[in-house]
């Protein structure tokens, strides 16, 4: 008992103070950024992207189209810097990515193909509800998270929002076992066939109103495991998603803004 | 030469039967064998040869001979060698192998994926159910064969899962999962009880199968790393370490810069030490002990948080490359790397003084899930969980990569098989790593590259990556294809070795022990499902 308070005192309260402070660090590895003073429109960024996130976009006042990203499907992987000769794309340090809408994630307009989508009248329900959803749990949230096909290591980063560095409950915000006691679903990894099913019966005992969230780019756009026999494409395909963390994993900061602005309080 | 002697010892033993061998990658040898003689050789070469079977899949290589192959590899771990007997059948089924699953037990496992993915079946099998699939899969239809594309839609098919059943008088079944109650990822149980104590436990998992070894069929090589950077979250660098010194070890490239073997070392360590945080933190909560869970996850953090100021990345992704590092990440970060090793070595002790001095948490730990030598031996437990049951195997002493040969270190032993002596071996494991880091940062030469190029892969050339992840031994298989590309990719992982043993380790302890036993394995289920 002793050695215990003595641990106490020696390190205090060791969260961090995001979001209330901003976390501005050289060494964070956020979405790629474009210099397109330096850019030569060589297009060795979009050849040596694996997933295919770098795109060519039209930009206002240019006449040429220019490279581009989409958040969505980034998986951080730094190809496209070190493929381009005059550093004119670089790794930023914002992190800061979570949006209502996948199209504010994309550069380039997002083309889905029809079959893939089978939960349409549940997003014109979903949208109606949000705006309902934001007064009601603007204080308090209860989350369960459903690992749907991703590598596990989106889990461990949501597991770390429950550590004593990031803790979580100082928003009111707690993680809890049953989907009956949930009032947003955390999903991560790209819907693999198999935890298909799992995953919309969680969903359905869920109590309305309920939000989704994506973490992860396997969640918001199936990202490396893209069109594979044994996954979908992201979790959009088959469930209304109120909020995407893009990221490979998103680190924790990046979990808490996309969380907080599912919620209505950012 | 000691795979020269193996390799003779083989030749000799199985005198006629081989239609063809070969030693290649310094350490690996391969035999041919007839389709008819698979399951004499290869008991022959289990009983005769002190080894243990360690992989066995198959290799759809139409495009090349228009045949099936099926390989068996073993490792002789006394000698660095990997023994792989293999045998090109028909494509069209018309040729059935007998299985080895009752002689080699180890086996049943992978004969069963290889009936999923190939749709070949073995004589014999004791366990002939579906693994991979879950009853949705259309029967004739198998993901791994050449002619099967990547991105077919497959329709949905209904069918019951097989489980065994126990029947008695007070036998009841409780089905748990696959979407746990911790934040922890998908796998459904099936627990047989009678009153509190378990009688039996089935584990179906590939709940996360994504198709992984598929997706890289046909990808450039380095597109592939990225999937085995992928393939368990925090398994990162080692899964993407045995993929690059396959790749290596194919393309005939014997020496790295020794910055670069000195490096991955300590990115290893890191990962292990970071790995093992976790896992005795899980063990603290399972308990319902909070306070020691709160240290160890503050120093998972600070390692995290090296990871993240050395690499940019909290996992150790995009840190390797065949041929060496991305960039040199120590360099001018010798110091922090010090500094963080040497506080979080205190912290560590200190905090493991007060849980071991916690009469409660012991009584729990303590004579729970016992995972016995026998078991452990025939199923091929590895890791800190077969350490802990008297299989004292570990890849760096066994199979050197990196600079692990010139480092010195010992591997914890214990023999009392309980949850108690997982998680001293992982405790004991820790200290090892902040030893070895701290050996390498003398060691390490000052300057020099910290990568090689190495060119274009040579087409449909093979070979085996092996590390030691912190769940234990992992070995990557890869054959390459024209045009840099990868022909068949196979990744064990160590999760996959230690499942099933899992299912014994609960067998007779209450219900309510299973989170902690499960925890003390710390298996990975997306390692295991690919």
């Amino acid at each position: 008992m002793y050695n215990i308070v003595k641990k106490m005192i020696q390190h205090g309260t060791v969260t961090v103070e995001y979001p209330k402070k901003n976390t501005k660090s050289t060494y964070i590895t956020g979405i790629p950024e474009f210099d397109y003073s330096k850019c030569t429109r060589c297009g060795k960024c979009i050849s040596a992207c694996p997933t295919g996130a770098v795109v060519t976009v039209d930009k206002d006042g240019e006449k040429e189209k220019l490279p581009a990203v989409n958040a969505d499907e980034c998986i951080f992987c730094k190809f496209c810097e070190e493929a381009c000769s005059n550093q004119a794309v670089r790794l930023s340090n914002n992190f800061e990515l979570a949006q209502k809408s996948r199209d504010l994630l994309r550069a380039a307009p997002l083309y889905v193909r029809d079959e893939e989508i089978s939960g349409t009248d549940y997003e014109l329900i979903g949208k109606k509800l949000n705006e309902k959803v934001g007064k009601k749990f603007g204080r308090s949230l209860n989350i369960r998270e459903v690992d749907a096909g991703s590598c596990n290591g989106c889990d461990y980063e949501i597991q770390a929002l429950n550590g004593p560095y990031n803790d979580i409950e100082r928003f009111g915000i707690h993680f809890v076992a049953s989907p009956r006691h949930a009032d947003m679903l955390l999903v991560t990894g790209c819907v693999s066939r198999n935890m298909e099913e799992a995953l919309v019966k969680t969903y359905n005992a869920t109590p309305s109103p309920k939000l989704v969230v994506a973490v992860g780019a396997c969640a918001c756009s199936g990202g490396l495991f893209k069109d594979s026999y044994a996954g979908r494409n992201g979790i959009d395909t088959i469930l209304p998603v109120d909020v995407y963390i893009p990221g490979c994993p998103p680190r924790p900061q990046a979990l808490i803004y996309g969380i907080l602005k599912a919620i209505g309080r950012l | 030469m000691v795979s020269e002697a193996i390799f003779d010892t083989i030749n000799r033993l199985l005198s006629t039967h081989v239609l063809e061998s070969r030693l290649i990658n310094e350490n690996e040898v391969y035999f041919c064998i007839s389709s008819s003689t698979v399951k004499e050789d290869c008991i022959n070469v289990y009983k005769n040869i002190e080894c243990v079977l360690v992989d066995l899949f198959a290799n759809d290589t139409t495009p090349i001979d228009n045949k099936l192959t099926v390989y068996y590899t073993f490792a002789v771990r006394s000698s660095n060698t990997l023994v792989t007997l293999y045998s090109k059948l028909e494509n069209d089924g018309s040729v059935r192998i007998d299985s080895i699953a009752l002689d080699v037990p180890a086996a049943s496992l992978y004969e069963r994926e290889i009936h999923d993915m190939y749709g070949k079946d073995f004589n014999g099998c004791p366990d002939s159910r579906e693994l991979v699939h879950h009853g949705n899969f259309p029967l004739n239809v198998h993901p791994l064969r050449k002619d099967f594309k990547t991105n077919k839609h497959i329709p949905f098919q209904q069918r019951d899962l097989e489980f065994a059943t126990i029947t008695g008088k007070g036998v009841f079944e409780v089905p748990v999962g696959p979407v746990h109650a911790g934040i922890i990822e998908p796998g459904h149980f099936r627990f047989s009880v009678a009153g509190e104590p378990i009688i039996n436990l089935e584990a179906k998992l590939y709940y996360v199968h994504r198709g992984l070894e598929k997706l890289c069929e046909n990808q450039h090589y380095m597109k592939a790393l990225l999937f085995s950077e992928r393939i368990s979250g925090d398994e990162t660098f080692t899964n993407s370490l045995a993929f690059c010194q396959a790749i290596e070890k194919l393309n005939g490239i014997t020496y790295i810069p020794e910055r670069a073997a000195y490096s991955r070392v300590i990115f290893a360590e890191l990962e292990r030490i970071c790995g093992h945080l976790g896992d005795i933190s899980g063990l603290c909560v399972d308990t319902a002990y909070i306070f020691p869970s709160g240290q160890l996850g503050m120093m998972r953090r600070w390692i995290q948080l090296l990871n993240e100021q050395l690499t940019g990345s909290r996992f150790l992704r995009n840190t390797n490359k065949p041929g060496g590092l991305r960039r040199d990440f120590i360099r001018n970060n010798e110091k922090i790397i010090l500094e963080c090793i040497n506080k979080l070595d205190k912290e560590f002790k200190e905090t493991v003084s007060v849980i071991k001095n916690n009469g409660m948490f012991i009584d729990r730990v303590e004579h729970t899930g016992i995972l016995e030598n026998s078991i452990a031996v025939d199923l091929n437990v590895v890791g800190p969980a077969g350490r802990a049951s008297g299989v004292k195997t570990d890849v760096r002493k066994e199979f050197p990569y990196a600079a692990y040969s010139k480092l010195k270190f010992n591997i914890p032993e214990h023999g009392n098989c309980d949850v108690n002596c997982r998680m001293n071996v992982k405790i004991e494991e820790v200290m090892e790593s902040v030893n070895i880091i701290k050996q390498v940062l003398g060691k390490m030469p000052e300057e020099g590259p910290v990568s090689v190029d190495i060119g274009n892969l040579k087409p449909y050339s093979y070979g085996f990556g092996m590390t030691e992840s912190p769940r234990g031994e992992n070995i990557h298989f890869v054959m390459t294809g024209e045009n840099n590309t990868i022909f068949r990719y196979k990744v064990r992982t160590p999760s996959f070795c230690n499942w099933p043993a899992l299912c014994h380790a609960v067998n007779t302890n209450t219900l309510t022990d299973f989170p902690l036993i499960n925890k003390s394995f710390n298996l990975s289920y997306a390692g295991n499902d690919l």
